[in-house]
């Protein structure tokens, strides 16, 4: 089951999404030196839906989701090629052309990232809120930043447990309520895309359910890109699935399809836990 | 001959260990035993060489004052009516002579009578030192030997020993450190047995020139620290005002913005600096910088003394960036990667990411380096010796020479010197002051930075 695809490889299913596309990969190729990490991916990315990228460990989903925000930029061996485009313009525009039409720290304040450990700043947790829409003047006075910083807390329902004592170190919070306070500090900067490295992983089941509930209410407003090693969980909270191996998207589909009807032989081992 | 005791002893010990391990190695022929041969090797010669060890050193701690006592004792009735002086110079004499050394002045039979039996004494004592230590070690060794059977755990009991060593070597570091804190207390409080500590303190004047004569005019002595005080503090400011903004900006660039490569020439580059000797900053404080500023200000129009506290505080400032480079380097290389994805993610810029999130986290330990690097300004000597002035003038301006508590140390104590006058006495009392500045500034370290720590974990 190791053996790699061979390289002309076509990803199965149907990597159209239902929704209004708002991200579009063609192509997109990642390499780390001299390991090819991500081979020819296409897919789109809809509004309003929740895509969950799932296989073994080392397969590309982790890869894939920082080529959204082009975290990988702060690899210094990374180099991405192919088309990754956010409403038609391409993200990587200014790798060619330095005045490019989307530059990075825009591309991440509308691409907005909530990673596998919580990594809330050593700072309070209103900060912590507040540091997005500080450094991009999203807000005009005081009020405004503090109005934000409530309605952020109250969508991730960490308003109550915290409103008494917004001064403390975010770093004081239980592991889920420092996820929440992460996702918080993620929406403040009202990104379109929300993307999820294994939101959950760190987390007990109690604060991993809050997670999913906070997915589900989340997808209203976002597009959300979710890795993740649950099956159950990718069931439970996606629209669409993606199955990831050795580097490449063997299967993208409705989640309904990937999870109870797979057309790869792939995905169905992996499905029915014969690898991973 | 010393060191042929040594090696015999170092010998015995070997031959020790290897008949510990081969009856270990015995036993395991016929039935399973606890621990490696080895451990049983190491005990058996562990309880030679620690009894030997021991012994040996506290003999040698006593053997000589001891020794001294005898020769006196025996040579009671000839040297009654010498005074304290006399005494200690004929032990002096006899000691020297004894062991072949020119004495001064001419020998007298009484000299020669007391340096035979000083050498008599001191053979029979190195005698008895052999005996003694070969027979307590091989009782050690015997007893032990007698221990090593199949059930003995003789790993866990070097295990035991191990732990022993590290807390006596913990130790000898603290008894150091109190060792010398004492010395310099009792000489600080025959100090102040003469100045009075306010004086002292708060005493605007410093000229600790005394007369030694009833009939010398002028210096009666003033011993007031305060122009030291401020010398040291102004010079360690500037230092740190160069070193603190250099040192800080170029450990982001290495540990932030710096391609691999370049960092790999440029933090060697920084510890050539911290490798030279501080007598090299010295001259080029004192030939290179000092005549430069001095003619720079008289371009200008300023008079700059060309044994001015700013050209002293540049230099010592260089010195000490790279101390501020590497422990700053440290704490922002200890900051997470999660922090750096966690602000980029958001759309922060580096610089915004260095600034809001990874100089903050950072800070303690930044704060705790800053204050290392003020302490060791502070107590930094030979810079300020070669290229600070001597006269203690009360002044905050960086363009006048200034003197600091080091210099002055240093020149009380350089050359022959009386060791109960006030003067030379006083070095120790600005020794104490200055240690005790330095704790304290390192209490407060410890204090703030523990504060940020709570803060930010």
């Amino acid at each position: 089951m190791e053996e790699e695809l061979d390289s002309n490889f076509k990803t199965v299913g149907n990597i159209r999404t239902e929704k209004s596309v708002i991200m579009n990969v063609e192509d997109c190729n990642v390499y780390y030196g001299d390991v090819h990490a991500l081979k020819n991916v296409n897919m789109e990315i809809g509004k309003s839906e929740v895509l969950a990228l799932i296989g073994p460990s080392g397969c590309g989903k982790s890869t894939f989701i920082r080529c959204l925000n082009r975290l990988n930029d702060t690899i210094d061996i990374a180099r991405v090629t192919g088309k990754i485009s956010l409403d038609g313009k391409d993200i990587y525009s200014d790798y060619i052309n330095t005045s490019g039409n989307m530059d990075v720290v825009l591309l991440r304040a509308r691409v907005g990232m909530v990673f596998q450990k919580p990594n809330p700043f050593p700072k309070s947790i209103f900060e912590n809120v507040a540091y997005g829409p500080k450094i991009h003047g999203l807000c005009k006075d005081k009020n405004d930043l503090n109005n934000l910083v409530e309605s952020c807390l109250v969508k991730v329902g960490l308003w109550d447990e915290v409103k008494d004592r917004l001064e403390d170190s975010g770093t004081s919070l239980s592991g889920g309520q420092q996820q929440r306070l992460c996702i918080a500090r993620a929406i403040a900067v009202q990104p379109e895309v929300i993307l999820m490295d294994e939101p959950c992983s760190a987390l007990d089941p109690i604060a991993t359910e809050r997670i999913e509930d906070l997915i589900s209410e989340l997808k209203q407003n976002y597009a959300l890109v979710v890795v993740t090693h649950s099956m159950q969980q990718a069931s439970r909270i996606s629209q669409r699935a993606a199955y990831f191996h050795m580097g490449n998207l063997v299967e993208v589909d409705s989640s309904n399809k990937i999870f109870n009807d797979p057309s790869h032989p792939l995905t169905t081992n992996y499905i029915s836990g014969r690898i991973g | 001959m010393m060191i042929i005791i040594a090696l015999s002893f170092l010998l015995i010990t070997f031959l020790n260990f290897r008949a510990g391990r081969s009856k270990a190695l015995k036993i395991r022929e016929n039935t399973s035993i606890h621990s490696l041969p080895e451990y049983y090797g190491y005990y058996t010669a562990f309880w030679f060489l620690i009894p030997v060890t021991l012994i040996g050193i506290s003999w040698l701690l006593f053997s000589e004052s001891l020794i001294t006592s005898f020769v006196l004792s025996n040579l009671q009735k000839e040297i009654v009516n010498f005074n304290e002086i006399q005494t200690l110079n004929f032990i002096n004499d006899f000691k020297n002579l004894s062991e072949g050394r020119n004495i001064t002045g001419e020998i007298s039979l009484l000299l020669k009578e007391a340096a035979s039996l000083y050498s008599y004494f001191s053979t029979v004592s190195n005698t008895l030192l052999i005996f003694a230590c070969l027979s307590i070690g091989l009782f050690g060794f015997y007893i032990s030997i007698n221990k090593v059977s199949s059930v003995f755990q003789a790993r866990n009991a070097i295990e035991r020993y191990i732990n022993y060593f590290f807390l006596a070597s913990t130790c000898i570091a603290i008894l150091a450190t109190a060792g010398i804190l004492f010395s310099v207390v009792f000489e600080a409080i025959r100090f102040f047995g003469v100045v009075d500590l306010d004086d002292f303190l708060f005493g605007l004047k410093w000229s600790p020139q005394m007369a030694i004569r009833e009939d010398q005019v002028g210096s009666s002595g003033a011993f007031g620290a305060i122009p030291l005080f401020v010398g040291t503090i102004l010079i360690s400011i500037i230092a740190l005002l160069v070193a603190v903004p250099v040192g800080l900006m170029n450990a982001i660039y290495l540990s932030e913005y710096s391609p691999s490569n370049v960092r790999a020439y440029a933090k060697p580059m920084l510890e050539i600096l911290a490798g030279i000797p501080t007598v090299v900053y010295g001259f080029f404080a004192a030939i290179t910088v000092a005549p430069f500023l001095r003619g720079f200000g008289e371009f200008v129009g300023l008079s700059i003394s060309s044994e001015s506290a700013l050209g002293v505080g540049l230099v010592m400032g260089i010195m000490i960036i790279p101390l501020v480079s590497s422990l700053s380097d440290d704490v922002i290389s200890a900051v997470p990667q999660s922090m750096r994805d966690g602000s980029l993610g958001l759309g922060a810029t580096k610089s915004e990411t260095i600034k809001k999130v990874i100089l903050p986290a950072a800070l303690p330990g930044i704060v705790g380096g800053v204050l290392l690097a003020a302490s060791r300004a502070i107590g930094e000597t030979m810079i300020v010796v070669m290229a600070a002035g001597l006269s203690a003038k009360l002044t905050v301006n960086p363009l006048d020479a200034v003197t600091t508590v080091t210099v002055q140390i240093v020149t009380l104590l350089v050359g022959d010197q009386e060791f109960d006058s006030p003067k030379t006495l006083a070095a120790f009392a600005l020794g104490l002051t200055l240690f005790v500045f330095t704790l304290v500034l390192n209490y407060y370290a410890l204090r703030i930075v523990k504060k940020y720590r709570e803060q930010y974990e």
